[in-house]
C-alpha cells in the first residue's frame, strides 16, 4: 500500500543546531516541515462532523436520506455495537447515541470527495432532538436535582486511568480526590488568624496554530492505521482497540509533528470518527477541524476553588482547607487526573501541619475539558497564592517573608507524606523578588510560587539502533509539538554515543516500531527518556547493534487520603510582576514579568528558553484576557477575533532565570512558568488595594473590585 | 459554481490554476499548487499563518478571494530559497518552536525590512501585530528581526562594494 509523504524527523531539526555550517535549512524556515494536517493518501475522502445544537438533548432520529449517493455517513446506528471509550472513565461513544451532552457534541459525520463537499453534505443531515434540562456550573451540578449526565459510568481500563478513581455519579462527580493530613479542626483551633476566600478561573482554549487533524485507513487484512497529531499514541491505541474490539497490535498510530498542542492533542479526539468513516467507505478518510470546532473539542477546566488558611500571628501556617470544583464538561477525558493534580498542588509548597483537600471533577453540559499546559496547577496557584497575600496583609507581613518562613526545604514532609528532595522554592522566590526590585518598594509588585507534580507513575522506553553507515536511530514514542523533545533526546543520545547530533536520527513515532511510552505530557519526556537512554546506550555498546532502555517512575497517591508519592520529582518556579493601573479605566498594564524556574540541568538552552518564554506569555494571556465565554452552554467567542491570544505588542518586559545545579537531574520546563504568572499579577494588583477573585483581570473586573473597595471604605467611615 | 482559470506569478514563475470563484487563495495555493507553507489557523485574517506577499505586501490568503490574485505577483516562503537573510536570522536565533507560524512571520519581516531597514523594537512589535505565535516565540522573533536587519545591511554593503569594484 502507498505510504504518505512523511517528514524525516531528523531533517525537521537536523539543521537547527548552530549558526555555523548546516547542510540543509531548517524545514520550519522553508515551510518544508509536514504536520499531521499535511498527511495525504491516494483516494482519500474528507470528513465533516455534525454536532448537536442543544446542550442536553435526546437524539430521536438522524436522517441521511438527503445525502448524495457518493457521500458516506456515520450515524448512531453505525456505532451502537462499538465499545465505549475514555482515557480515565469510559463515558463516551464514537458519536452520541442516546443523548447529546453539549452544544457541539458529535451526533453524526460524513465523508465526501472534498472538504467543501463534506461541509455541504453535513448540512443535509437532519437530526431530531428532544431537549433536556442542562447544567453548566460545577457547583450547581453537584446539587440534588441537577440533571445527571452519566448515571452509569465505568472506570477505564486504559493505562491513563493510573490512580484510584472515586466517582459519585449520583451527583455528577467522576472523581473525588481527598487529602487528609493532620487534624484540620485542631489546626484551625490553633490558628490565631484565619483568612477565607473563593476564586474562579475560567475555561480557556489551547489555540494550537495547527488544528486537530487525523487520517485513518483500514488495510486489506483488517488493520487500522491512523496518522494523527497526538501527544498520546499508546493511550490512543488502547482506546481504539477497545472501541473496535481489536488487539492493540492490530492498530498502528503514526504521530507526525504538530503545529502546537499544549495538552489539546491527547487521547481520542476524532480518530474514532475517521476510523469508522474509513471502514464504512472502504477508503482513507481525513479530518481537519475548522477553527471554531477547536472550542468544541477540548478546553481548560473552569475551576472554582475555596481556600481557608489559618496561621499564627508570627506567620507560621498551621491549617489549610481547600475545596476544588473542576468543571470537566460533558465527558471526563483526563479530568479526574486534572482534579487530582489541582488538589495536590493547592496546598502550595509550604509546611502546613494540618491540610484537608477535597477536589471534585464534575460533569456539566459544557464541551469537555482536559489537559491544558499547567494541568490544574494554574487554577490551584491562582487560589492558593492569592490567599497567601490576603494572609500577609492581615498579619502586616511582607508577602515574601511570609512565604520564605513557610516554604518547603529539602527533608520537609509535604502534606502527601512524601519527603521533599532537591527543592528550591526559596531560591526561586528570592531570585524573582530581587529581579523585580522588591527591596526598593512593594507597591505595584506581586509574587507567586508554584509546585507542580510530574506524571507519576509512568514508564518510558527507548531503542537505540546502530546503522551500517555509522549513524544511529532512536526509536521513541515521544511526540514533537514544538517543545523540542526530539532534538533534546537526539542531543542526549549523541552525547552518550560520542557522536555529533547529526548522526542520530529520530523517525516519526510509529507504534508498530517504537517501544511503549506513557505519553508526552506533564513535562516528563526529556527527563524520563533521558534516563531510559542511558541504559539503551549501555546495552548498545555491549551488544553492538541494538540497545533497549526503560525508565519506570513508581508512585501514586491514595485517592481517599492523598497519601503516597504524588511526584518523584517536582517542577518548581516562582513569578514576580510589576504593574501599573489606570484607575479611571481599570486597565492593568504589566510592566515587567520575571520568573525563576528550577531546571536542574538544561539540555538544549535555546529550546529551554523558548519553552519558558512561551509559558510566561501564555500565562500572561490567562492573567489578562483569555476566557471562553458561554451563553446557556453555547461558546460565544469561538474565533480568534473574539478570543484573543497574546501578540508581540502585548508583551511587557520579560526576563527569567533557569536555575541549574551541578549534577542535578533534568527537570521538565514545558509549563512550569505558566501557573505562577496570573497569581503574581493578581498579587501586584492587590498591592494597590484591589482584590480581584476571578480571572482574567479584565478592566471590568478591576473596576468592579475597585468600586467594591471604595464602597467598603466609605462604609467604614 | 463553475471553476475558473486564474493566472498569476508564483515565486517568480507564471502559473494558471483552476479555482471556484468564491474560493480563497489559501485553498488554491494548498490544493492546486501543493504549497504547504501557507496554513490555515483563524480563517479570519487575524493570525497570519496563511501569509503570502502580494506584490510585495503581506496579505492573509485565507480571506483573499482567489480570482483577485489574477495578474498579481505572489511570493510564499518556498520562493525565498532557504538562505534568505531573514530565514538565516531565524535559524541563528532559533526563533521558532513548532514552526507553524514561521513562514508567515518571515514574509512579514521581509516586507518590513524592505520598507524600514533599521526598525526599532516598537516598530517590529507593531509590524508583527498580524502574525500570532501560540508557542510564544516573540522575544526571539524580535531578536531575529534585528539580526536579519544586520544581515541585510551587510548584503547591501557587499553589493555596493561589488558594483563600486566593477565600475572602477
Amino acid at each position: 500500500m502507498p505510504e504518505p509523504e512523511m517528514p524525516a524527523a531528523n531533517s525537521a531539526d537536523a539543521a537547527s543546531l548552530s549558526n555555523a555550517h548546516y547542510p540543509e535549512p531548517d524545514p520550519r524556515v522553508t515551510g518544508a516541515i509536514r504536520y499531521a494536517q499535511d498527511v495525504e493518501l491516494p483516494d482519500m475522502l474528507y470528513a465533516c462532523v455534525v454536532r448537536s445544537p442543544y446542550p442536553h438533548a435526546r437524539v430521536l432520529r438522524v436522517d441521511t436520506s438527503a445525502l448524495p449517493a457518493d457521500v458516506v455517513a456515520l450515524t448512531p446506528d453505525d456505532v451502537r455495537s462499538l465499545g465505549l471509550y475514555g482515557c480515565q472513565i469510559k463515558d463516551q461513544q464514537v458519536v452520541a447515541i442516546e443523548r447529546a451532552l453539549y452544544i457541539g457534541d458529535p451526533v453524526a459525520a460524513v465523508a465526501a470527495a472534498s472538504p467543501r463537499a463534506a461541509r455541504e453534505a453535513a448540512e443535509l443531515i437532519e437530526v431530531d432532538y428532544e431537549e433536556l434540562p442542562a447544567v453548566f456550573d460545577a457547583v450547581e451540578a453537584m446539587q440534588p436535582g441537577a440533571p445527571l449526565l452519566h448515571p452509569d459510568l465505568a472506570i477505564s481500563d486504559n493505562d491513563a486511568a493510573y490512580f484510584g478513581m472515586r466517582p459519585e455519579p449520583e451527583r455528577n462527580v467522576c472523581h473525588h480526590f481527598r487529602i487528609r493530613h493532620g487534624d484540620i479542626e485542631r489546626g484551625f483551633a490553633e490558628a490565631e488568624v484565619i483568612v477565607e476566600e473563593t476564586y474562579h478561573t475560567p475555561s480557556a482554549q489551547h489555540v494550537p496554530m495547527e488544528p486537530h487533524a487525523c487520517l485513518a485507513r483500514w488495510t486489506p487484512d483488517g488493520r487500522l492505521e491512523v496518522w494523527t497529531g497526538t501527544q498520546t499514541p499508546f493511550n490512543l491505541r488502547m482506546d481504539l482497540a477497545g472501541i473496535f474490539g481489536l488487539p492493540q497490535e492490530r492498530i498502528r498510530i503514526i504521530a507526525p509533528p504538530m503545529g502546537g498542542a499544549f495538552g489539546s492533542k491527547t487521547f481520542v479526539r476524532y480518530e474514532a470518527i475517521v476510523a469508522c468513516l474509513a471502514r464504512k467507505a472502504g477508503r482513507p478518510v481525513k479530518l481537519v477541524l475548522r477553527r471554531d470546532e477547536e472550542w468544541l473539542t477540548l478546553n481548560r477546566h473552569p475551576a472554582t476553588i475555596h481556600v481557608k488558611l489559618g496561621a499564627r500571628r508570627d506567620g507560621t501556617l498551621v491549617a489549610k482547607q481547600v475545596t476544588c470544583w473542576a468543571n470537566t464538561g460533558a465527558y471526563a477525558d483526563c479530568g479526574p487526573g486534572v482534579a487530582q493534580k489541582m488538589g495536590f498542588a493547592s496546598p502550595g509548597p509550604y509546611r502546613i501541619p494540618h491540610v484537608w483537600v477535597d477536589s471534585y471533577c464534575v460533569y456539566t453540559n459544557l464541551p469537555s475539558n482536559g489537559a491544558f499546559r499547567g494541568y490544574g496547577a494554574t487554577q490551584a496557584v491562582w487560589a492558593s497564592e492569592r490567599t497567601m497575600d490576603l494572609l500577609a496583609e492581615r498579619l502586616g507581613l511582607d508577602p515574601l517573608e511570609l512565604r520564605l518562613k513557610n516554604v518547603l526545604v529539602d527533608g520537609d514532609r509535604y502534606c502527601t507524606g512524601e519527603i521533599m528532595h532537591d527543592v528550591h522554592f526559596a531560591d526561586c522566590l528570592k531570585a524573582v523578588a530581587e529581579r523585580i526590585g522588591w527591596q526598593h518598594g512593594r507597591r505595584g509588585k506581586g509574587l507567586a510560587v508554584l509546585l507542580k507534580g510530574m506524571q507519576t507513575p509512568s514508564r518510558a522506553s527507548i531503542v537505540v539502533e546502530a546503522n551500517e553507515d555509522g549513524s544511529y536511530t532512536v526509536h521513541c514514542a515521544t511526540a514533537e509539538m514544538g517543545q523540542g523533545a526530539w532534538r533534546a533526546i537526539r542531543m542526549l543520545a549523541a552525547e552518550q554515543l560520542g557522536v555529533p547530533v547529526e548522526r542520530v536520527h529520530f523517525p516519526v513515532p510509529d507504534t508498530d516500531i517504537v517501544p511503549y511510552d506513557t505519553r508526552t505530557t506533564s513535562s516528563r519526556s526529556t527527563y524520563m527518556m533521558g534516563r531510559a537512554l542511558v541504559e539503551a546506550v549501555r546495552q548498545l555498546k555491549e551488544h553492538g547493534e541494538l540497545g533497549y532502555g526503560e525508565c519506570i517512575n513508581e508512585g501514586g497517591l491514595d485517592p481517599d487520603t492523598g497519601q503516597g508519592i504524588a511526584s518523584t520529582h517536582w517542577h518548581q518556579g516562582a513569578a514576580a510582576a510589576e504593574v501599573r493601573l489606570d484607575e479611571e479605566t481599570g486597565k492593568l498594564e504589566v510592566l515587567h514579568l520575571h520568573t525563576a524556574i528550577y531546571a536542574g540541568r538544561v539540555v538544549n538552552p535555546p529550546a529551554a528558553q523558548l519553552q519558558n518564554e512561551g509559558s510566561m506569555i501564555m500565562g500572561l494571556g490567562s492573567a489578562l484576557f483569555e476566557e471562553i465565554t458561554f451563553a446557556d452552554g453555547q461558546v460565544t467567542n469561538a474565533n480568534l477575533s473574539d478570543y484573543n491570544i497574546p501578540a508581540a505588542d502585548d508583551l511587557p518586559r520579560i526576563t527569567y532565570d533557569l536555575i541549574e545545579r551541578p549534577g542535578a537531574e533534568i527537570h521538565g520546563l514545558g509549563e512550569t512558568a505558566l501557573p505562577p504568572v496570573p497569581a503574581a499579577i493578581g498579587n501586584a494588583l492587590f498591592s494597590l488595594g484591589i482584590h480581584v477573585r476571578d480571572l482574567p483581570l479584565t478592566p471590568e473586573r478591576v473596576l468592579e473590585a475597585s468600586e467594591r473597595r471604595s464602597a467598603s471604605s466609605a462604609a467604614a467611615v | 459554481m463553475a471553476a475558473m482559470e486564474i493566472h498569476f506569478t508564483l515565486n517568480g514563475q507564471p502559473v494558471a490554476v483552476q479555482a471556484e470563484p468564491d474560493e480563497m487563495l489559501l485553498e488554491v495555493l494548498r490544493r492546486e499548487l501543493g504549497l504547504r507553507s501557507v496554513r490555515e489557523t483563524c480563517g479570519l485574517g487575524i493570525c497570519g499563518a496563511c501569509t503570502a506577499l502580494l506584490n510585495g505586501q503581506p496579505i492573509s490568503t485565507c480571506i483573499l478571494l482567489a480570482p483577485l490574485a489574477e495578474g498579481c505577483d505572489i511570493t510564499t516562503v518556498e520562493g525565498l530559497g532557504g538562505r534568505h537573510p531573514v530565514q538565516r536570522a531565524f535559524e541563528e536565533v532559533q526563533a521558532f518552536q513548532c514552526g507553524y507560524c514561521t513562514p508567515g512571520m518571515i514574509l512579514t519581516i521581509k516586507a518590513l525590512l524592505e520598507e524600514q531597514p533599521e526598525p526599532d523594537e516598537e516598530t517590529i512589535r507593531r509590524a508583527l501585530g498580524g502574525n500570532l505565535c501560540r508557542c510564544g516565540c516573540y522575544l526571539k522573533i524580535i531578536q531575529a528581526t534585528q539580526r536579519a536587519a544586520v544581515l541585510l545591511a551587510e548584503e547591501r554593503r557587499r553589493q555596493v562594494e561589488r558594483s563600486a569594484a566593477s565600475t572602477s
